[in-house]
Formats: C-alpha cells, structure tokens, sequence
C-alpha cells in the first residue's frame, strides 16, 4: 500500500471538507463498481471558482483526490478548471498506485458534472 | 494493536535460540557433538510443541510456517479460529463426523485443522478436536518468522513435499532450521505455560477496548460470535467510513490495525467474512480488526481510546453518508 506522505496528509488533515451554504453548483457522482462517492459544491461567481468543498466515502485515494481538486480548482475560472487532468490530480497527491487511478478519475468527474459539463472520455 | 498478523519475539525465545546461531552451529544429522548437540535441541523443541497441542513428538513436522503446513492435499479442511473476526469453529463436532465417516468405511477421510490463529491463545488439543492434521506458525506465538510444524496423527500417510533428505522421518527433506526451531519451542514452551494468564490478560484488555469504543463512538457494530471467540481479537465495523482511511489515520499516530477488505482497479472486493456475517458493504468495508498480544497494556488500549474516536470522527465529517444520515436523523427527530 505504497502511498505517498503528501497523500497521508491529505488524509489526515481535508482541506476543504464539507459543503458550501451558498453553492450554486453541487454534484455527486459513484463509481458504480466500488461504492467511492464523491461530493463537490462550487460558489462560482463572474466565471471563477470562488470555493470549492468536498464529502467523499471510500478508499484513502478517493478521499485524497477529493481534497486536492478542491485546492487546485479554488480562484480558477471555470474554463481552466475544465482542464483540470486526472494527471495533475494524481502528481498534486505524490502519485496513486495504478489500480486506484479511478480516484482521480472520479474527481475529474464530478467536477465537470458540476460545472455542468458531461464529460466523455474514452 | 496487529497481534494477529505477527507477534514481537520474546526475549526469552531470542535467549534461547542465540546459542544455536553462534557456538552451537551443528547439523543434527552430523554424529559428531554438535551435530548431536542439535539434534538434542530440536528434538527438545519437538516434545515442547507436541505438548503445546496434546500430541506426540512422531506427529509434529518441523517446517517453515503456517503456509507450508496448509499446503498438502486433505478432503475437509476448517480453520480452527477466524483471524479476521475471532470464531472458534466446531472442529470437535467436525471431527467426531469425519470418525464416523471413516469407521463407516471412508478409509482416507482426513481432518486438517489451521490452528495458526489459535494456538497461545486457546487451549488446543488434537485429542479433543480429533483433527488428523494441524497447522501451526511460530511467529503468531512470539517467535521469529520462518518456522512452524505440521502435526500429523500416526496413523496418517502424507507424500513428502520436500525430497532429497531424510529429515523429519523423509517427510521433510532438508537440513533442520536449528535456531528457528529452538525459538519455537521455547515459545511453545512458555504458552503452555503461561495460556491461562495470557488467555485473561487478553480477555480483560479486550473487554476494556470494547466498552470504550461503545461509550465514546456512535454506530458501531462488533463483528463475530461474542462468545466462541478468541480473547485476542475485536473485530469492528465503523458505519459511513472506509477501513482503509482509518488504518493510515490511525498508522499516523503509531496504532498498527488491519483491514479485511480492499478496494483494487476500482472493483470492491469487501472482506467476505464480514459479508458472509450477513453485512452490507458498508459494514463490511467499514470493519478494522483489533488484536491484542500478551504484552499488550492498559495504557496501548487506552492510548488507541483516546486516537480512534477522533480518527473516526474526522473520515465522517468527510462522509457524504454520514451528513445523509445526520439529515435525516434531524428530520425524524423534529
């Protein structure tokens, strides 16, 4: 279970867990083969992620990815936060072993599901 | 808190074995005196390993752990305790069945036993049980790693696996682990002297460990038999949390734990034994498995009691179903 100090960190100290009174973008996605859950809420004003908050339920990975997308995305506008990769997720928590990959793509996931963009990629 | 995955060796077991890894190196099957010196030696931990589990010194095969011992071809095999959860099965029961099989005329109906878990930890007598083979490891009795033994009833007949030597009555080829061996029954020794103490030592830290987890963490269930349990292990599932977070959470504040179930290539594959308890996945993912060794203290329990509700209580601030489950708490209450 070789994961990383940044990851452990993570872990041990969310950054911006919880949910926004004031969002006006929410969305939740599962992975429907593992059970990880995903929670984000945005206030987005002007274009720009002004805050971003996070629930997550699953694996250490799921929990992890949640808190660090919450840090990369706050003060982005919306376009550059749709270029947000399952890449940067993964190098910003000191890197996932390959089988737990599918964290980061949760997390990209649910952000473009509450920026209101379907993601599709193959 | 992980005395079910491995055990600190004994001080004594590390006195008692340092003599065969420097002055006393002998092959035990040299004629010379310190081939006799070992031989002397193995066969003294032979009769403290055979007296652990009520046998004869014939019936026990030195080996490499609890592994090797699994490893031979046997009709029904039932492991003696659960080491996730603890639960003594009913070998006795299973036992008196296959006897009755065999005078039916089942000739070649054997019982295997993994009593791995078990032994140190619960009285184990092959007489009692009427298994026909039973696994043991060393390491899970507070010695080293590498070693353990294969009780084998006379009257049983097993190829051996390791050919080209005579040792072991050419059931198990290949020069004696002298010094692992002497550890072992050094160990065996000391458990059977001192299981009763061990056995209430264990019981009395696990009754505190679980009285504390019910007074200061909301919804948690304790797996396993409350009963038919070993005294050493308390397995429990943490709702709207994932174990595995609460392993590392823990690991940080220096409290090892283990988890049964494990989340790969984004299939879940949750601990079956909690599954086949009768949990969902949730509890099932959610469980962690406490084990505690006879040096284990008051203050280690106390020490996890005062960590664990606040590791517990941060993965569920995080938790989407723990916020649901507040929620709707609210409204039932109103």
């Amino acid at each position: 279970m070789p994961y990383s100090n940044i990851l452990k960190d993570h872990l041990a100290r969310p950054r911006n867990a919880g949910e926004l009174a004031d969002a006006n973008r929410v969305a939740e996605q599962t992975n429907p083969a593992c059970g990880d859950r995903l929670k984000l809420s945005l206030r987005v004003r002007g274009g720009r992620i002004e805050a971003a908050r996070f629930l997550a339920y699953g694996c250490p990975p799921t929990l992890a990815c949640g808190s660090v997308l919450t840090e990369l995305i706050e003060g982005l506008t919306v376009d550059e936060a749709l270029r947000v990769s399952r890449a940067e997720i993964i190098a910003a928590v000191g890197g996932l072993p390959a089988r737990k990959t599918h964290a980061a793509a949760l997390a990209v996931e649910t952000l473009h599901q509450a920026i209101g963009q379907i993601h599709r990629q193959v | 808190m992980d005395n079910s995955a491995t055990t600190p060796v004994d001080r004594r077991v590390v006195e008692a074995m340092m003599p065969y890894l420097t002055e006393k190196f002998g092959n035990p099957s040299s004629v010379h005196f310190y081939g006799q010196e070992a031989r002397a030696a193995v066969d003294r931990a032979r009769r403290e390993v055979a007296a652990l589990i009520n046998a004869r010194p014939n019936e026990i095969v030195l080996l490499s752990g609890g592994t090797e011992a699994n490893n031979d071809t046997v009709l029904i095999t039932v492991m003696l305790a659960n080491n996730e959860i603890g639960t003594v099965q009913p070998i006795a029961e299973i036992g008196t069945l296959v006897r009755e099989l065999r005078a039916g005329g089942r000739k070649y109906l054997w019982l295997h036993t993994d009593g791995v878990q078990a032994l140190g930890r619960m009285p184990v007598n092959v007489e009692t049980l009427g298994c026909d083979l039973l696994s043991m490891s060393a390491h899970k009795l507070h010695a080293p790693q590498g070693v353990g033994a294969l009780y084998v009833r006379r009257s049983v007949r097993l190829a051996p696996q390791n050919i080209g030597g005579h040792q072991e009555r050419e059931r198990r080829g290949g020069t004696e682990a002298v010094s692992m061996i002497v550890a072992f029954g050094t160990a065996a020794a000391l458990a059977r002297e001192e299981l009763d103490a061990r056995i209430a030592h264990m019981r009395a830290l696990r009754a505190r460990f679980e009285a504390g987890v019910t007074e200061r963490i909301s919804d948690v269930i304790f797996n396993g038999d409350t009963e038919r349990r070993l005294p050493h292990i308390s397995n429990v599932s943490f709702r709207f949390i994932e174990g595995e977070g609460l392993l590392i959470n823990l690991d940080m504040q220096g409290v090892a734990v283990s988890t049964g179930s494990a989340c790969s290539s984004g299939s879940l594959e949750p601990s079956p034994v909690i599954r086949a308890l009768g949990r969902g996945d949730e509890l099932a993912r959610g469980s962690i498995r406490f084990s505690i060794g006879k040096d284990t203290t008051d203050e280690d329990i106390d020490y996890v009691l005062e960590v664990l509700p606040r590791a517990v209580e941060n993965l569920r601030r995080l938790s989407p179903l723990y916020q649901q489950a507040i929620a709707e708490r609210a409204c039932t209450a109103v």
